[in-house]
Order: C-alpha cells, then structure tokens, then sequence
C-alpha cells in the first residue's frame, strides 16, 4: 500500500514553512517527483496512532487554475496536485491560509475544492489577526466551506498534535463533496469576529505598516535605505565570509601538506594534494559565501522588506529587461557569481530567472581582480596613477555594461527568456523572521550545494589537475634550473593543449603559456596569476607580483622580440570580462536550471564573444599603440 | 478610459488616480491570461482601490486593495484596470 500523501498548498507568505517545519520536524529532504523541477521539500510526518505520512510542501501559489506558465511555480503546484489526482493513491490537500487575509486564501480556496481531492483548511497567522482586533470562528469558516478548518499560530506548539490528527481523519474521507458556489466575501464577513478593542489594534497595526512604509518606501529616503542595506549585505558577503573561508584554506593547506609529508613528492600525493584536496577546498570555500547570502536573503524576504525593495528598483531594471527581484543576485554576483545564482530563487518568473542567471556570469567577481591587477601593474607601470586606476574602474563596470548588453540580446533571440512579465506583488505585512526557519533554509543550501555543486566541480578539479600534470604529446623546453612542477607544467596536456590553440589565439596576442594560464584557470579566475608563476618559473606569485611581472616584461618569442605588451594585457583582460572562465558557476548554472543545456551555451557563446573582443583589442591596440 | 468616452467623468483608469485616491473596480480590460492572475492576488471587479503611492520614473503603483491586502502593480497594468470612484 502507498503512503498516503498529505500536500502542504498555500500562497506565498502565508506560513506554509514554518508551518512544514513544525509539523514534520528538521528532517525534510528536497522529494523527487515526475516533472517537478522546482524544489518540492517533502518529509515524513508522523502522527501518534496513525501509519507515517509523506508531507509534502508545494512552492507557494496564488492560483492553481487559470493559464499559468509550466515553469512557474504555479505551474509546478499543479502539475504536481493533477498528478496526485491521476495516481489515486491516497491523498489530502491541506491548505495553508494566512488569516488576517482570508479573502485571497479563500479564493484558492475555491478552486481547491473544484480538485475534488480531500482538503483541509489551516488559517495560520491566528496571533497576528487578533493583535488587528478580529477573531476567526474556525466552526461557522468549516460549516461554511464544508471541510475541516483548523486556527493556529505556529508558535503554538500544543496545536501540532491536533493538526496532525485532523489530516489522519481527513485521509479517511475519500473526497470532499462537490463544491457548492462558495461566496468569499459573505463568508468572510461572516467568520471575522471583530473583538472589543477591534477597531483601535487594527488602525494601530496599519498604522506602524504605515509609518514603516512612509520611510523605507520615500521616494529620496527609501533608495537610500535601500542602498545601504544592499551595502551591508555585499560587505556581509564580501568581507564576513572571508576569515572564514581563509580557515578552510589553512585547514585544508595544512591537510596537504601532512598528505605530502606522509606519501613524499610524486604523482599519487599531487593527485591527492591539488586535485581531490584542491578541488574539496574550493566547494567548501564558497560555502561561507553562499550560507551569508541565502540566510540574509531570508530575512529579508521572510521580514516582508524584499518587496519594498523589489517596488523601488524594479523600475530601473526594467530597462535592462529584468525586474526588481534581478537586484540582489546583480549585486552579489560582484563577490562571486557561484552564490549569486543560487540566490536567483528569489525571482519568481521563471524566464526573468533564467535571463539574470545567464547574466551573472558577466558582472566582474572578485576573483578575476588579482588578474587585472598583475597586467595593468605589469604593462602600464609607466602610465600615471589616473589612468592605471581609470583602466581598472572601466574593466570593472565593463562587466556590468556586457550583462545588460547581454540581456536585452537575450531577450530578442532566446525565447525561453523573452518578455518579462509585468510586476505583480504582493506587499506582505511586516514581520519578525523565524530564527528555526531561517537557519533551517541556511543549512539546507549549504548541504545541498555540497552534495550537488560540489560533486562537479570535484571531478572538473580532478580533469584539471590531469591536464596540468600528465605528459602530453608535444615535450616543452622548460627553463634551465625549472622547479619539478615547472618542468611537469611545460610538458604538460595542457601545455600541448595550449601549442595546438595557438594559431586560433594568436590574432589575440595569446601564446601556448597565456592558453595554460587560461586552462589552469577554469578551475577558478584567482587561479591564472598562480598558475602563471608556475609556468614562468615563479613560485608563490600569487602572493608577490613583482618577480612574475618581470618575467612576463622580459618573455620572448622565438623570434627574440617581446612576447607580450600593453595591447596583449588588453586583450586579456577583454577576454576575462567576457568568458565565463570557472567550472563552479557553469556547475551552479546547471545545478538551477537542471540541464546542462544552459551552461553549454554559456561556455560556447561567453568564449565565442570573448574571443571576438580580444582579437578586436589585440588588433586594434596593437595598430594604435605601435 | 471607456472607449466611446462618453462617461470618461467617472469612469477612468487605475493609473490615473493620484497618492490617496480611492476608488471602485469595474473591469479588467486585459488578455485572460493577465487577468486571471490579478484576480487571484485580489484585484477583481467589485474591489475598492486605493493608491497609497507612485514610484517615480512610471515605476510600480502601490495599492491597497479592500481592507487588508497591499499590492505593487505595474503602470502599463494599471493603464488597463477600469475603475470608478
């Protein structure tokens, strides 16, 4: 016999979380369901003197009739209840209304009962309805709906028994009978009990709502809040996270330094070393990064401010074909592009999610800073201080320049992500985040990143390294006196990789060990200096420039003349505006949208474009510069 | 607006309406689609608006619909909600 299902449907805000927290405890696990592809958190709940039950929570909708995209979360909510229809296992939906807005629950009220399965009725939010002066009569809302209606809060913690109980009674019932026309407004009307202090808890409610709204909604004071709260959560992403990571990566340096103690140099301890722990240490390092963001993410969003946010800037970003929701993983994919697409769950439409997601990639992450900083410190030393630092400031905003260039050519050419629908949002009431709820959604992004992030970028590191370390086809000439890992670097798979890509790189400037640098850093953009160093000789560059930037300065071609100069570096640098150059954000990519379609036509249409632009600032600078 | 603009005195759109209005919806003058999708966050015929503020810009308007519920509506939809005081 199947495990009857219990469906957790609600709208948005309504305290459907908390509610499947409470309910079913920490130990929900993201279920697997036929067509699905939003996450669907599912966990068993058990309720005393009853089989367990599979509870299941649906993303949250406003309607589950009507035409809605297959995508959304709408979408996905109604594929999955006509699904649960069709198998005829046992099944109930309970709905989850937030009563101090029973009218709009209710009217998905109405057509959950045309479903014909069994449903139940959960008014959450009982507290905060009373704090506005009225009183919900859970008897006459039952007699009047015909099905069993529950009045909790959930930080009630008496009442999960019986909630639990009335969904065990409620599977008995194989359907609840037809619906009868069901007047919302009348019911209403009908189950709001003012209470005596009525009139004054509810204007005094509105009232802070209000005030709350007149500052953060000020047409001058509201975007200025705004910004500064975008501030603190760059600088959380930015700056919290990083003693952290920093820890990880003493931890980790200290690990391999005792694997290498214990097996001496050689092919199994490099393997081990800079590939299994190297590619571990870089899923972990973004953890700190992702875990700040999503759990300041959910505050916002849970304390009702994201759409306030969303209400300010949703104007401006409309001119770059994203709505207001596109802000935060804009703004965070300035640290990092990993954490910032993950974060772009919070847009709700699903072709403006798709759009901002192959967006990201293109703002300038911190990563691809040390790499501006080697070349313009290398070949524009002799330049004045205002335009090394202009060349700098433009690299950075070229980033963002290309990603709306690239969105509205998303727009006109990928239809998945055309036309972004009109805004339409709901403004919830203000109100304090569950720290359960909260830390909750935290440790599940975490885990989840790990298990299903992590595993790519492990193998990505692992093809890596053997690229770097194998012997390839074609011997190289390392440098008289070269480090052991210079002279494997120099013969390197990646080395031969890197002589055959010459004569298409070479209209760009690039030669073989600018390739390397390239391959070497697809792992992750911090890795080019290092991996630079490497090849020209230089250990520990990524901690002092200086000695490799001479190599570079000094680098010849066979010829004798200079290898690279001024429009080289340019060239480069337009190059690593463009490409998307790291494993974990087309692992990410794939991860969000659940193909590897996506992140294909990143890496083949970013590495087209930047190849276009490199060649055309290598020629072009070349002329002018000579 | 109705389109013979015959009673344009009171019949007018949702954008119109300037910060503290308030007024009374009488259609939704959109594809089904769209209108499907108002309707289910609140905003039907029947429902009294009021606009609490304008972004700047033609940004979003803020609504407060009946007694308890706020939305933020994009003007060009606006321009589409019929409305009478």
């Amino acid at each position: 016999m199947t495990t009857p299902v219990v469906a957790l449907v609600g709208r948005p805000n309504s305290g459907k979380s908390s509610l499947f927290n409470a309910l079913t405890g920490a130990h929900a696990k993201v279920g697997n369901f036929p067509g699905v592809t939003v996450e669907v958190l599912e966990a068993e709940l058990k309720a005393p003197g009853s089989e367990p039950l599979r509870c299941v929570d649906l993303p949250g909708v406003y309607t589950v009739e009507g035409e809605v995209d297959a995508e959304s979360d709408e979408g996905h909510a109604r594929r999955f209840l006509d699904e649960l229809h069709r198998s005829g296992s046992p099944a109930l939906i309970a709905q989850v209304v937030d009563s101090t807005q029973l009218a709009l629950g209710l009217q998905l009220t109405v057509e959950l009962r045309r479903r014909g399965l069994p449903l139940v009725l959960i008014a959450t939010q009982h507290d905060a309805l009373i704090a506005q002066g009225f009183e919900l009569d859970a008897d006459a809302l039952s007699q009047a709906l015909g099905v069993p209606v529950i009045a909790t809060s959930v930080r009630d913690a008496a009442l999960v028994e019986r909630i639990q109980k009335v969904l065990v009674d409620a599977l008995q019932l194989k359907a609840t009978p037809p619906s009868t026309a069901i007047d919302v407004e009348a019911t209403v009307r009908q189950v709001l009990r003012p209470r005596e202090d009525a009139k004054t808890a509810f204007a005094r409610a509105r009232a802070r709502s209000e005030r709350l709204d007149a500052v953060l909604l000020h047409p001058v004071v509201g975007p200025v809040c705004f910004l500064g709260l975008m501030t603190a959560l760059f600088a959380a992403v930015f700056f919290v996270a990083e003693p952290i990571t920093a820890l990880i990566d003493a931890a980790n340096q200290a690990l391999g330094a005792r694997i290498e103690a214990a097996l001496g140099p050689g092919l199994l301890s490099s393997l081990l070393v800079d590939g299994v722990l190297g590619g571990a240490g870089t899923v972990l390092a973004f953890l700190p990064q992702i875990v700040t963001l999503t759990v300041a993410l959910e505050l916002i969003d849970a304390s009702g401010y994201l759409a306030r946010g969303t209400f300010l800037v949703d104007r401006l970003l409309r001119v770059a074909g994203l709505g207001g929701r596109s802000f935060v993983p804009l703004l965070s994919a300035h640290a990092c592009a990993v954490p910032a697409i993950s974060s772009a769950r919070i847009i709700r439409d699903p072709g403006q999610r798709l759009r901002t997601i192959l967006v990201l990639p293109l703002m300038t992450c911190s990563a691809r800073l040390p790499t501006y900083g080697l070349l313009i410190s290398t070949f524009f030393a002799s330049q004045s201080v205002w335009l090394r630092g202009g060349l700098f400031v433009a690299l950075y905003f070229a980033g963002l320049g290309f990603g709306l260039v690239a969105s509205l050519a998303l727009g006109r050419t990928v239809e998945k992500t055309a036309r972004p629908r009109p805004l339409v949002l709901e403004m919830p009431p203000y109100r304090l985040p569950r720290a359960s709820v909260v830390g909750r959604v935290g440790l599940r992004t975490a885990s989840r990143f790990v298990r299903d992030v992590g595993s790519v970028i492990v193998i990505a590191a692992l093809v890596l390294w053997a690229l770097l370390t194998v012997p390839g086809p074609m011997k190289g000439s390392p440098p008289p006196g070269a480090s052991p890992r210079a002279v494997a670097m120099h013969n390197s798979l990646a080395a031969s990789v890197g002589r055959a890509l010459e004569p298409i790189t070479r209209p760009a400037g690039f030669d073989w060990r600018l390739n390397v640098g390239l391959i070497g850093s697809f792992g992750a953009r911090e890795l080019m200096v290092g991996t630079l160093g490497v090849i020209f000789g230089i250990e520990d560059a990524a901690d002092d420039a200086a000695p490799l930037a001479e190599r570079l300065r000094e680098a010849r071609r066979a010829d004798g003349t200079a290898a690279y100069s001024g429009a080289t570096a340019l060239a480069l640098m337009a190059f690593f505006i463009i490409a998307c150059q790291c494993m974990s954000t087309l692992a990410a990519v794939r991860r969000e949208t659940r193909t590897w379609r996506w992140p294909a036509f990143l890496l083949v249409t970013t590495y087209a474009a930047a190849w276009l632009l490199a060649v055309a600032v290598y020629q072009a600078s070349s002329a002018l510069l000579s | 607006m109705t389109r013979d603009g015959t009673t344009a005195a009171t019949v007018t759109s949702l954008d119109t309406l300037l910060p503290g209005a308030s007024a009374t919806v009488k259609a939704l003058h959109l594809p089904p689609r769209e209108a499907t999708w108002l309707r289910a966050v609140g905003l039907r015929e029947g429902t009294v608006v009021a606009v609490l503020r304008r972004a700047p810009f033609s940004g979003p308007l803020h609504l407060r619909l009946g007694e308890r519920s706020e939305l933020a509506l994009a003007r060009e939809l606006a321009t589409h909600v019929e409305v009478a005081p």
